[in-house]
């Protein structure tokens, strides 16, 4: 579980071709089936052009679909779009639409849509889309199947955005000249997904069908799929024991439930799906107050805790103790010192020598459940083991979002995803410019250094790769000495399935945006 | 006096009660001495089940900490919360309840809407969302616990008083030009004593499920460890780890039992009266 | 009577409203808002993600005009609109009351039986092993955990035996009609339902065998003892019938109390109840789902209390109603 990132990604590779020469050899796709799943909780709404909370991903996932997907390697793979073309100088984007793809509700997918979704409708709701366009020029339709994206400087991260969660096609036909958050269709999505909703039953069951017409030869292979709503975790556990459900996306049992129900017989697991999100887990150290503003207090707290034995008793063995800023998966990760082993002893050097008054700190955990739970537990035994008593302070979601987001914390868990790029999920967290209140996802910190700002700014539109990985790099060597916040572990939400069920998992966005290939073997 | 142990005694439930409680008194006054270090120190293995090592005799829980030293001082968050939160909410209805059934008239008639108002909202979803509004701690379960369970005593003492009032003492006392506050505390409420303490015990009880069940539900106080947390934390490893949930799980039922049967113990000795007319 | 029930009507009407205008303002107090939940949920959001959010559901205006708001719109049936799961409240509800009926008055229904006769018995066989056996059980359902027992439940019957389905309300998406359709969902119901009417069975099986042996007591019973009737026909038509007030008036009370209890057994059964709406509503702060089903509970707790009421002139034709 431990293995370096090009360890992994190596054994991914030899599983993947084992995998390939396999199924070409003796399996061939059967159709015909329903595949259950979990999803939980349950999503508010399928509509993920407007909503993006994880289940609704999951679900709207296999409705909508972005212009590119990506495989396990933040590699575009062809999705809405057949092929595409970036300029020298970085500047245009040329992206061919596939031909004679139909909306569920007949009308044909053309270049019209696409405009109408990156310039009108992701723009009005999603933030994420906004900073994504800041270095658009312009996106225009030069005829019904070609749509070219213009720059006003190079933004190497743009051709990672373009995956059905951050950008999910949606019907101009329907929603143009409409209120876009209360359109009826939001409750009947209409995309040009492999499936098309079929009963929604609140709180028991959301039942989709496969589409009739879509638009890749032979797919989808399911009749349906059905993603039950089983608010408790260990019901869910038990729903997959008996197999009620075959398929518990990754998150949705508690940690402490996966080595057993991993042992049963029949049962595969995997950790793929999760590398364009690549989940950063740390602690939001509140850098404005005493004793959290000194950089040795903060590196104290990174020396106290024993993130291997965290990541061995909670999360069992799945994932990675975190070296900094950026998750190793995610390109331009650079191995760097410093990093922080557990060590106790200087942690208590460090305090003995800011002359650390023993003050209290307070400490929010995640409410996502026991995991998150224990964990805080975990940490306040940690500190308290240097010499720094912690008092956890328990709330809801709309608790926690409140306190961070108002920055009334000393410590608080929390983890982001860094969706496919460093410029779109890291930078945010560390630079000057995103210090603001009211926001749970920004620089809740408070850490502001010109330097770092400079960095980022530089690695973001700087033209070539080399440039971008030596600013990176560089970003991360100081981040790693200040300690703005204390990373824990790279996440890694193992899926448990049935191995009777195949290809569940194609792309990097994983089970959201895979079960168009997904087949049952009899 | 000596009736009332006679016949307390005669039941044998409630010998056993108090049995019960007094060795969950003792746990809870003996165990800093018992398990010096803190109940939170991971001291061996995560899910080391019983009986496997003798330092931890009832096994550990998923972090490796000792489950019976979460016990033993579970035992005085669990009695805390049990007979703090039925102080409060006798001290809210006793009051409430003379009141009403004393003076009658538009007193009695604003007092029990008020009343009827709580016992109308669903008790334990109302504590929930008290809990949730003030956020998790140990004095927001007990005000939670105490707001909801309060309009039995305020309806059981309307009762009494209503019944005393006519009586030739307190007709008396009136005569006597007594206010109406001085007879209520001085000549009333010493007559109620008997059903209050009856209903209390009980009340301790269900205060301590409600506890746990608030603690089930993610609502309990992270920063001590009753025995309701040990079971919301280790429900999740029920079938690899049915010791986290079972000992504290038992340790409650016994514990509940106890002032259950204490409490049907002192309703026939106390009150022979009451216990007919209730049945 | 007619008179009896407007009165009735108004003094609910005045209920709920106080009860909407307290939960109102103590949800509101709770920390963070919807709009900062569902910001939470997408995991981004700027600040003007959040404050159209806000505009939209109206948490940008003063408290007092919210309340208003809500208050004029509720006095007209209106219960307003979720935010989070953009549909009406009152359809939401609507969706889920059934559920929760069915698995409250199955239970109601179990206690209330199994605990009535149960407490016949114990009274019947007074101070014999029988009585000891019946209240000592019953004792201990009453103080076991109910969320514990409902885990164990689980354990037992649907893990290790393989009896009973372990959660949900119907087998999901089977496309089930008429008869296996109901079949389907009463072997869902068995399990929780049993859970719960154990628990509450608990001060029924109490409650009867003291009203019980106080009723056999009386100078009636003594009468028609000496007159001679068969004991059997003593118990079903004089004691019993006799002995049957105070159940009713706990049978009232507890009728209200099995909507809220079913939080617990909804949430371990992953029943789709009204009850874990509420739960969710109130972590998402879905202010307006919460006030709804706290008013329709509050409703329906009014509603069997009225029940009680008419039912004690049915027993017991002396009593009055006023």
């Amino acid at each position: 579980m431990l293995s370096t990132t090009a360890m992994r990604r190596a054994a991914i590779a030899a599983a993947c071709s084992f995998a390939a020469t396999a199924s070409f050899a003796q399996e061939t796709p059967v159709k015909g089936g329903r595949l259950d799943l979990v999803v939980q909780p349950e999503p508010t709404s399928l509509m993920i052009g407007i909503t993006t909370n994880g289940p609704s991903l999951l679900v709207g996932g296999s409705i909508y679909e972005g212009l590119l997907r990506y495989d396990e390697n933040l590699e575009p793979m062809p999705s809405l779009a057949k092929s595409w073309e970036i300029s020298e100088d970085g500047l245009t984007y040329t992206f061919h639409l596939q031909e004679g793809v139909t909306f569920s509700d007949g009308e044909p997918f053309t270049s019209k849509d696409v405009v109408f979704t990156m310039k009108d409708f992701l723009m009005e709701t999603k933030s994420k889309w906004r900073a994504i366009m800041e270095p658009v020029a312009d996106v225009t339709a030069t005829d019904d199947y070609t749509v070219v994206v213009t720059m006003k400087e190079p933004f190497g991260p743009f051709i990672r955005s373009l995956s059905y969660n951050v950008a999910p096609m949606v019907p101009a036909h329907i929603y143009e000249g409409t209120e876009f958050a209360t359109n009826p269709a939001n409750d009947k999505p209409i995309g040009t997904g492999p499936y098309v909703l079929a009963e929604w039953k609140r709180g028991s069951y959301i039942e989709l069908d496969a589409n009739p017409t879509y638009w890749r030869e032979g797919l989808p292979y399911l009749d349906d799929v059905v993603y039950h709503v089983v608010p408790d975790a260990a019901s869910r556990a038990t729903a997959f024991e008996t197999r009620v459900v075959s398929v518990l996306p990754g998150g949705s049992v508690e940690n402490f439930d996966i080595p057993r129900l991993a042992a049963e017989e029949g049962v595969c697991t995997t950790e793929k799906g999760w590398e364009y999100n690549a989940p950063l887990s740390w602690m939001w150290i509140n850098n404005r107050t005493a004793p959290m503003d000194n950089k040795k207090f903060r590196q104290a707290i990174m020396y106290a805790m024993n993130r291997e034995m965290m990541l061995k008793v909670l999360w069992n063995g799945y994932g990675k103790v975190a070296t900094g800023p950026i998750t190793s998966t995610i390109p331009f990760y650079d191995a760097v010192e410093p990093t922080y082993e557990y060590n106790p002893d200087k942690a208590k050097e460090l305090l003995k020598e800011i002359g650390y008054d023993g003050k209290a700190l307070r400490l929010l955990p995640l409410p996502y459940g026991e995991t998150w739970q224990r964990w805080a537990e975990v940490v306040k035994q940690n500190l308290k083991a240097v010499g720094i008593p912690v008092e956890i302070e328990s709330t809801d979601v709309a608790g926690w979002n409140q306190k961070t987001s108002q920055w009334d914390y000393d410590l608080a868990f929390t983890y982001l995803y860094e969706n496919g790029d460093p410029a779109i999920g890291v930078a945010r967290n560390y630079i000057t410019s995103q210090i603001a209140l009211g926001n749970p996802f920004n620089n809740v910190e408070g850490y502001s250094n010109p330097k770092v700002d400079e960095l980022f700014a530089k690695a973001a539109t700087a033209p070539s790769d080399e440039e971008r990985q030596a600013a990176y790099t560089e970003v991360q060597k100081i981040l790693q000495e200040d300690v703005p916040v204390a990373w824990l572990t790279e996440l890694s939400f193992p899926t448990l399935y049935d191995c009777s069920v195949q290809g569940l998992v194609s792309t990097a966005n994983g089970i959201g945006n895979s079960l168009g290939e997904t087949w049952i073997k009899k | 006096m000596s009736n009332f142990w006679t016949t307390f005694k005669g039941n044998k439930g409630a010998v056993v009660g108090l049995v019960i409680l007094a060795i969950v008194l003792l746990a809870s006054i003996f165990a800093p001495m018992l398990y010096t270090t803190s109940p939170w120190d991971m001291v061996n293995m995560p899910f080391m089940a019983p009986g496997v090592d003798s330092s931890v005799p009832l096994g550990t829980d998923t972090l490796g900490r000792d489950i019976a030293a979460g016990l033993a001082h579970g035992a005085y968050i669990s009695l805390l919360v049990g007979f703090v939160s039925t102080i409060v909410s006798l001290c809210i209805g006793i009051p409430l309840g003379a009141a009403a059934g004393y003076f009658g008239g538009w007193v009695d008639d604003v007092l029990m809407r008020i009343t009827e108002f709580f016992q109308v909202i669903p008790s334990f979803a109302f504590a929930i969302v008290l809990v949730a509004i003030f956020e998790p701690s140990i004095t927001s379960m007990i005000v939670a616990i105490a707001v909801v369970s309060w309009p039995p005593v305020a309806r059981l003492l309307r009762g009494e008083v209503m019944s005393l009032k006519h009586r030739e003492f307190i007709e008396a006392a009136e005569l006597s030009g007594q206010s109406g506050f001085t007879i209520i505390t001085r000549q009333i409420l010493p007559n109620t004593i008997s059903p209050v303490i009856v209903l209390a015990s009980m009340m301790v009880a269900t205060a301590i499920l409600t506890e746990s069940a608030l603690s089930f539900m993610g609502l309990g106080d992270p920063n001590v460890m009753s025995w309701g947390y040990i079971i919301g934390a280790g429900r999740t490893v029920l079938q690899q780890a049915w010791w986290i949930s079972f000992f504290p799980g038992v340790a409650i039922l016994l514990t509940v039992l106890a002032f259950n049967l204490i409490g049907e113990g002192l309703n026939d000795a106390l009150n022979p009266r009451l216990a007919k007319r209730r049945g | 009577m007619l008179r009896f029930i407007l009165g009735r009507m108004v003094k609910i009407a005045l209920i709920l409203l106080a009860i909407t205008i307290l939960n109102f303002c103590l949800i509101h107090m709770a920390p963070g808002d919807p709009a900062l939940v569902m910001a939470g949920e997408a995991g981004d959001a700027d600040p003007k993600f959040i404050e159209d959010l806000r505009a939209q559901f109206g948490l940008d205006k003063p408290f007092i005009v919210q309340l208003w708001t809500y208050v004029s719109h509720f006095a007209t049936g209106d219960l307003g609109f979720s935010y989070r799961q953009q549909m009406p409240v009152s359809e939401l509800i609507l969706d889920r009351l059934p559920a929760t009926l069915l698995l409250s008055i199955s239970a109601f229904v179990i206690s209330l039986v199994l605990g009535v006769v149960a407490g016949v018995i114990a009274a019947a066989r007074q101070g014999k092993a029988s009585d000891s056996i019946i209240s000592t059980i019953a004792l201990l359902f009453y103080a076991t955990p109910l969320f514990w027992m409902a885990l164990m439940a689980v354990l037992l019957f649907s893990v290790q035996l393989g009896w009973m389905p372990a959660f949900g309300y119907e087998t999901a998406a089977s496309d089930f009609t008429g008869l296996t359709r109901i079949l389907d969902i009463a072997h869902h119901l068995i399990l929780p339902a049993v859970v719960l009417g154990l628990f509450f069975m608990a001060t029924y099986v109490r409650i009867t065998r003291a009203s019980m042996l106080e009723v056999n007591r009386l100078d009636f019973v003594k009468t028609a003892r000496a007159k001679g009737l068969k004991p059997s026909v003593i118990q079903r038509r004089h004691v019993l019938r006799n002995a049957i007030l105070p159940v009713v008036t706990l049978a009232g009370l507890h009728a209200g109390q099995l909507v809220g209890g079913a939080v617990l057994i909804e949430t371990v059964f992953a029943w789709p109840g009204i009850g874990r709406l509420m739960f969710e509503a109130l972590q998402s702060r879905d202010y307006n789902v919460l006030l709804g089903v706290f008013t329709v509970s509050a409703a329906l707790v009014l509603m069997f209390n009225l029940i009680t009421d008419f039912t004690y002139r049915i027993v017991d034709p002396r009593i009055r109603l006023k």
